[in-house]
């Protein structure tokens, strides 16, 4: 019976190596798991045999930690739940050990090495040109992971193989360069601009990262960059991808469009350079947009406006975002609260909702809840998923209004832009946002503070916030406040040391190549 | 004839009464009487033996009649020969720590899984019942937890068949197949110099259960029934509805008043029951054409104190034993067949119950839920995140299966006729166990989901264990030189092959298939050598080489060894003839044992797992399903536990106390745990690894006291008491265990180096000045200013250091009395309940109203934080006091000649002591989270034996 020790996978669901990589078909279906593990937490949908361990499943999945780090530690967001290390980001009182910023280390260098995996599995198919179209994806997405872990860690350790040897630690700079490199590398490589199908990107995906990558490049690398990023700014804005203008629920503006569930199909789709695709009947987990849509309801919200069965009673807002509109206000409350605006990108609910935070923790009804995120579409029919528990509201990490932003910014900032084409730029987004011209503004008008304001109105809930205050000298610093930001009600600086996160502590315990990000 | 003892000139029943050199034979009646049919060619000399009696061969006399008075052998309790694990021993002549536990000190009462019998009766060894449903998990431990992520449950050993330790879906506990009255004896092995000889599987003791087997002689006949009555009286302390009307009108809001209805609802009266069981037992054991054999057969069906809660259990037990060329072939067939149909309550209503708004009636005339009231929004259908009736929770979901299970060996003997000091053995096993079961929602269940058609989950598990061991024995004395030498092989097969699939509808439609296969297979060669010289000095040792399938072939191959020795100082001259010291043995032991029970399997090869439907990704318009390459770990190799035991076995004063004394150092090296791993280098974040060190040390010590022996009265008192101290003690990463309910994904336990496994991790709590806990006040103990998860520390765990068994046993003329406690110290337990339902923000959380923890009152905490959560003020200590069992028990005066008729009755879960806040001390490993509760249970019963 010696023979008998040597056993091997019998399940049905259970693959080796040579039948993955055995032909193009197959070979597409582990290219759908590296973009899936930005999107999915796991193989069995919407929880079960989970990617990353040690952390509740629904809340390990990319755009979700994306947005607890990004936004909910800014004055954009607050949430009323007591998961574990949840409070702590928006009181900026992490530590080394919180579970939330463990798990995005995890993910992120998960990502690179299902993409590490691929890249060497599907070299010997690249015959086939369209394995290296997919090889080139695989690049794009593992510097995509790269760019985060370099914007919320720093100081990463690059790896571009399979090998179980622990990788050495690199400076920032070397990270930044490699994801510089990378881009560079693949913007050759990727399908042209719209030559890709839905869901997959092209090589606008890489110009648009580039732009990222140079506009915060003095944060990353001490040196400014703002030329190139005008450079791959404007390379974007020539492409084929356009601002979406399509108004398919004739409600005034074609904002809102971009945020609901038909958002692949209604025009937003033509404004995505990279999105991340959900589906309620295909593509279902606990975070992405069904997390966005179900956490904001709460307090009188109807849920069947949102597409969805109900609220998780979570995410609020702070007044300091309201205010971001105040020049658009066109109706108060009683006590003086704004409750309408001309601005239609200020999506907030009002009703019930207090201006002012008392209360963080289980008390929904304290600051603004936000409808930007529905699964309903342009008709205003729900999503597919008929027991509204899981949207189909598709998440762009990369939409061509934020490289407009770019452009502005680079350009104000010192870039070789022009500012006339940075003023068309930003009155191109205000009229979509307005529905006609009332909110355009002229050269005079832009300077940082204002394209800082129009980021966070444009851009607000998309994971973009403490990247763009940190570029300020806003995020941790005492000269600009929010409520409850350092855990005090009227908000307090904290230590500069903030501005990164620290490496997860077993990080540190398994790898002694790893040094703790400073006074962490 | 009539055999009678010596000493009390009472007749002795059962006394074994065999033509020498023959298998005929008779079994004396309860009466100690005998009768024999004898040929005229038949030797002439009758062979009488009893256990616990010297062996006595007589002549038969001409007359016909001949008496015996049969006398107690004082050595001979310890000459029982024990099944150690490829083969039998003396006790006298064991090395190792091992615990006898026979039919006459098992636990009564309603027993559904054979550990129950047991419980409380072995020092060192822990049996918790995993909640107070019928035929639950019963959990062992022996000696401590041993490993973190590896199973640390005991093999267990069914007439030589080492049992697989995982259940089939629709089982409730591995062994609650098993009739508990078909079991002789179980015999404890605790130190690894015993269980080596088990290899692998041993690792965290082994239980070798012995079934009752046939006898030679007439047929004797045992028939046992009983009736039981449960009775919840333990409930979870929520508000009632007037005093819940009272607070809500203090603390909430108008508009949350206004939902207070005018109903008086106990919801927990609503969901538990009085529920009734019954068994029936019946069993023949005699001979049948030269061959032993027992057959029996067993019913039972048991109700749950939950409503809807059911286990019916269906036993058939065969055991034939022929010998054959004058006990040169022996061979011993043992089969028996189960079924069991579980209908399992929806335990959903434990804590629906406890969260429901006593002010609600359980119906509401207008609800489209079949009528059961529910927390509706404007649509009519339930809200999100409410309370769903748990009347309807019970009532709208069925959830049942059926479970067939097939124990069956045949052991071959064989005494070779050229050499008998030389017996081969071949013993073939097989353990298969096949369910079926199915769970359906009911479309009319209330829900947020207006387009819920119903649910239905149906499943078919299937689990084979195929077992072949082949040894050979030789046995042999040289003068004052005992030798026996075992060497042989084994291999089993392990086979999981599990079906199951969804559907959206009540009926089958709309299906999601799912199947799950795996095996892996065991092989081993072992030896064993014990050599004794005069009986005085002993020793053990013993070599096994195992290799799993689960780990790659480079690592496959682990070889484990023990040794041990014993003194028996009774025996030396200047001890041997006293009366006073029977027994005195010394004993050392040391052993290794491999373990990878649990792992997974597979783990050293790179796998990709396909996505469930669910799971694919969008690409144009068309859903891809993915492939992920999951976590790999090539350097797998043997979970290895070396166990250091010194023991002394004592008897003193002509056997009135005895007892014995353990010392143990059991080490886990190499432990694998799941562990973290830089997700650069694999595709995941943990693995299971080798990467810690575990330690268990301990004392044990139990007596035996026979109080008052007289003819009239016997008064036995047992007493057992166990210290163990659990380390961690190598461990490179801090690892996170012990999810609470309460926000998502919260943790309570850590494994950390230094620390007992399953330590708490809390925040520790301010108290104002008049003891009460003040809100969101913890010690800054890294004194940053800042309080987060750095601010936690180590508190407490859930294991008690100390443990206690204390038995009383009571035979007054026809009166017998038993009882059994049991004592538990240094246990501690999270209160989960008090801490996820006992904050008044809940009162109206989510726009509707709950009930709330009365804990509330204790801590009065407005909101639920994830430091208020994990606040050390949670963690109580849950030492405690049980009497678990009393019985009393009548045997009537005789009615019909040869009839044997006991009633008795008894009492389960009589009384707890402690000062634990929740409703039972007793949780499996220790986080209190709507436990299930143990009834309390009467029970009436009826032994027959004819």
């Amino acid at each position: 019976c010696t023979n008998e020790l040597d056993q091997s996978p019998i399940d049905p669901d259970s693959f080796t190596e040579k039948n993955v990589f055995s032909n193009v078909e197959n070979v597409k279906s582990a290219l759908a798991k590296v973009y899936a593990s930005l999107v999915l937490t796991g193989q069995s949908g919407p929880a079960g045999d989970a990617d990353i361990q040690g952390i509740d499943e629904g809340t390990s999945q990319f755009s979700r930690m994306l947005f607890y780090m990004n936004e909910l530690t800014t004055d954009h967001a607050v949430v009323g739940w007591g998961d574990p290390g949840l409070p702590d980001l928006h009181e900026m009182s992490w530590s080394s050990s919180n579970t939330l910023t463990e798990a995005m280390y995890y993910r992120l260098a998960q990502v690179v090495s299902f993409s590490n995996s691929f890249i060497v599995n599907a070299t010997p198919l690249n015959d086939d040109v369209e394995v290296q179209y997919y090889i080139a994806e695989a690049r794009f997405l593992r510097a995509y992971a790269y760019y985060n872990l370099l914007d919320l860690y720093g100081a990463v350790p690059i790896t571009t193989t399979i090998s179980t040897e622990l990788p050495l630690q690199m400076t920032r700079k070397q990270v930044f360069e490699f994801v510089e490199g990378e881009l560079l590398d693949v913007q050759n490589l990727l399908k042209d601009s719209g030559a890709n199908e839905y869901g997959r990107v092209d090589k606008v995906a890489a110009w648009a990262l580039l732009s990222r990558l140079y506009l915060n490049a003095e944060v990353y690398i001490n040196e400014n960059k703002y030329n190139e990023c005008v450079t791959f700014s404007e390379k974007v804005i020539n492409s084929s991808y356009i601002i979406n203008t399509i108004d398919a629920n004739s409600n005034g503006t074609a904002y809102d469009e971009l945020f609901l569930a038909d958002n692949d199909s209604n025009g937003a789709q033509n404004e995505f350079i990279f999105a991340l695709n959900f589906d309620g009947l295909n593509s279902q987990t606990y975070a992405g947009t069904t997390f966005l849509i179900h956490a904001s309801i709460g307090g009188t919200m109807d849920p069947a406006d949102f597409g969805v069965n109900g609220g998780w009673f979570g995410l609020r807002t702070t007044k300091t975002l309201v205010q971001k509109f105040s020049s658009s206000v066109t109706g108060s409350d009683s006590g003086g609260d704004p409750i309408a605006w001309s601005d239609t990108r200020a999506m907030f609910y009002t009703d019930g909702q207090n201006l002012e935070i008392t209360t963080i923790a289980n008390e929904f009804t304290d600051g603004y809840a936000v409808t930007k995120f529905k699964n309903v579409d342009s008709n205003g029919a729900p999503g597919s998923d008929a027991t509204g528990n899981f949207t189909d509201t598709d998440l762009p990490m990369i939409r061509l209004a934020e490289i407009y932003l770019n452009y502005a910014e680079a350009t104000v900032r010192g870039g070789a832009g022009s500012i006339g084409t940075a003023v068309d730029l930003m009155n191109e987004l205000r009229e979509r946002a307005y529905g006609n011209q009332s909110g355009n503004i002229v050269s005079g008008d832009l300077d940082i503070s204002f394209i800082m304001n129009e980021r966070s109105r444009e851009l607000y809930w998309e994971g973009f916030r403490r990247t763009d205050l940190i570029r300020n000298n806003q995020f941790t610093e005492s000269s600009y406040l929010w409520p409850f930001k350092g855990g005090v009600a009227q908000g307090i600086g904290v230590g500069k040391f903030r501005d990164n996160f620290p490496f997860p502590t077993n990080i540190i315990l398994t790898n002694p190549n790893i040094e703790q990000n400073n006074k962490y | 004839g009539i055999v009678k003892d010596k000493a009390t000139d009472l007749p002795i029943g059962g006394v074994s009464i065999l033509i020498e050199n023959t298998n005929k034979g008779t079994i004396t009646d309860f009466d100690g009487n005998y009768n024999l049919q004898l040929d005229d060619n038949d030797p002439k000399n009758i062979v009488i033996s009893y256990l616990g009696y010297k062996t006595q061969i007589l002549a038969i006399p001409l007359n016909g009649r001949l008496d015996v008075v049969l006398e107690e052998d004082v050595t001979s309790l310890t000459a029982v020969n024990l099944t150690v694990g490829y083969g039998s021993m003396k006790k006298d002549d064991m090395t190792g720590s091992a615990d006898l536990v026979t039919t006459k000190d098992f636990n009564p009462g309603p027993v559904q899984s054979p550990q129950q019998l047991i419980t409380g009766k072995v020092a060192g060894v822990t049996v918790t019942s995993g909640s107070g449903a019928p035929g639950d998990k019963q959990n062992i431990v022996i000696r401590g937890v041993g490993s973190l992520s590896l199973s640390s449950a005991p093999l267990i050993v069914l007439d030589g068949i080492p049992l697989s330790d995982s259940t089939v879906g629709g089982a409730r506990d591995v062994l609650n197949t098993i009739n508990p009255n078909d079991v002789e004896s179980m015999v404890v092995l605790k130190d690894a110099s015993a269980t080596s000889i088990y290899g692998s599987r041993g690792a965290n003791g082994v239980i070798l259960i012995t079934t009752k087997r046939g006898k030679n002689g007439a047929f004797k006949f045992s028939y046992n029934t009983m009736t039981s009555v449960a009775t919840p009286f333990q409930k979870a302390d929520v508000l009632g509805a007037d005093e819940f009307r009272q607070l809500v009108t203090s603390l909430t809001k108008s508009a949350d008043i206004a939902k207070l209805g005018s109903a008086n609802t106990d919801w927990q009266d609503q969901i538990y029951q009085t529920a009734f069981g019954q068994q029936h037992d019946f069993s023949a054991l005699g001979s049948f054409l030269n061959t032993p054999m027992r057959f029996s057969v067993g019913y039972s069906d048991q109700d749950g104190i939950l409503k809807t809660d059911n286990f019916k259990r269906t036993t058939a037990s065969l055991n034939l034993s022929p010998s054959f060329f004058e006990d040169h072939l022996k061979i011993e067939i043992n089969g028996r067949g189960n079924y069991t149909e579980n209908f399992f309550a929806n335990r959903g209503a434990i804590s629906s119950a406890s969260d429901f708004d006593p002010t609600q009636s359980v119906y509401d005339p207008n609800s489209i839920f079949d009528g059961y009231y529910a927390w509706t929004g404007t649509n009519g259908y339930q809200l999100n995140l409410v309370p769903t009736n748990p009347v309807a929770l019970l009532n709208l979901v069925s959830d049942s299966a059926e479970v067939r299970r097939f124990i069956g060996n045949t052991k071959v003997d064989y005494k070779l006729h050229f050499f008998p000091d030389v017996t081969a053995t071949l013993n073939a096993g097989v353990d298969m166990a096949n369910s079926n079961g199915r769970k359906v929602t009911s479309a009319s269940i209330p829900t947020s989901d207006t387009s819920f058609d119903g649910s239905r989950t149906e499943y078919i598990n299937e689990s084979t264990n195929t077992l072949l061991d082949f040894y050979l024995t030789y046995q042999k004395d040289f003068d004052k030189h005992g030798i026996n030498l075992v060497g042989g092989y084994s291999f089993q097969k392990f086979d999981v092959d599990n079906y199951n699939y969804d559907s959206e509808k009540e009926q089958n439609g709309n299906d999601f298939e799912f199947i799950d296969k795996n095996r892996n297979t065991l092989l081993s060669y072992f030896g064993r050598l014990n050599y004794d010289f005069d009986g005085k000095y002993l020793l053990t040792a013993t070599l096994r080489a195992d290799a799993s399938s689960k780990l790659n072939p480079d690592n496959r191959w682990g070889l484990f060894s023990s040794f041990a020795a014993a003194w028996n100082i009774h025996k030396e001259s200047f001890l041997e003839g006293n009366q006073n010291i029977n027994e005195l043995k010394l004993r050392l032991g040391y052993g290794e044992v491999g373990n990878v029970n649990g792992l997974g399997d597979y783990l050293f090869l790179t796998r990709y797992s396909g996505s469930q439907s669910t799971a694919n990704y969008q690409f144009g318009s068309q859903y891809y399903q993915t492939y992920r390459p999951n976590p790999v770990n090539t350097n797998l190799r043997w979970e290895v536990g070396r166990t250091y035991n010194a023991g002394i076995d004592y008897a003193f004063f002509n056997r009135k106390i005895s007892g014995s004394l353990n010392v143990y150092l059991k080490e886990t090296q190499d432990l694998i745990a799941n562990t973290v791993v830089d997700p650069f280098t694999n595709f995941g974040n943990r693995i299971d690894a080798n990467i810690g060190d575990m330690e268990n040390k301990g004392i044990e010590f139990s007596i035996n006291w026979k109080t008052v022996s007289t003819e009239t009265l016997k008064v036995n008192l047992g007493y057992n008491i166990a210290y163990n101290n659990n380390q961690v003690t190598r461990l490179p990463d801090q690892q996170f265990v012990g999810g609470i309910s309460g926000g998502t994904g919260n943790n309570v336990q850590t494994h950390i180096e230094g620390a007992a496994p399953f330590s708490y991790l809390v925040y520790q709590q301010l108290y104002d000045t008049n003891g009460k806990p003040i809100e969101g006040a913890y010690v800054d103990r890294d004194h940053n200013g800042v309080i987060n998860d750095k601010d936690k520390y180590l508190y407490k765990n859930p294991y008690a250091n100390v443990t206690m068994g204390f038995n009383t046993s009571i035979q007054y003329r026809s009166i017998d009395f038993n009882m059994v406690t049991r004592a538990s110290l240094g246990n501690y337990v999270y209160n989960n309940v008090s801490s996820s339902k006992g904050y008044a923000n809940r009162l109206n959380e989510t726009s509707i109203l709950n009930n709330i923890n009365r804990g509330y009152f204790t801590t009065e905490f407005k909101e639920m934080t994830q430091s208020n959560l994990l606040s050390d003020h949670y963690v109580e200590n849950a030492s405690f006091f049980k009497i678990d069992n009393i019985t009393l028990g009548y045997t009537l005066p005789k009615v019909f000649e040869k009839v044997k008729i006991r009633l008795y009755s008894s009492v389960q879960n009589v009384l707890t002591i402690t000062d634990y806040s929740g409703i039972d001390p007793e949780v499996n490993l220790g986080i209190d989270n709507n436990l299930y509760p143990r009834p309390r249970t009467y029970v009436f019963g009826l032994n027959v034996n004819f």
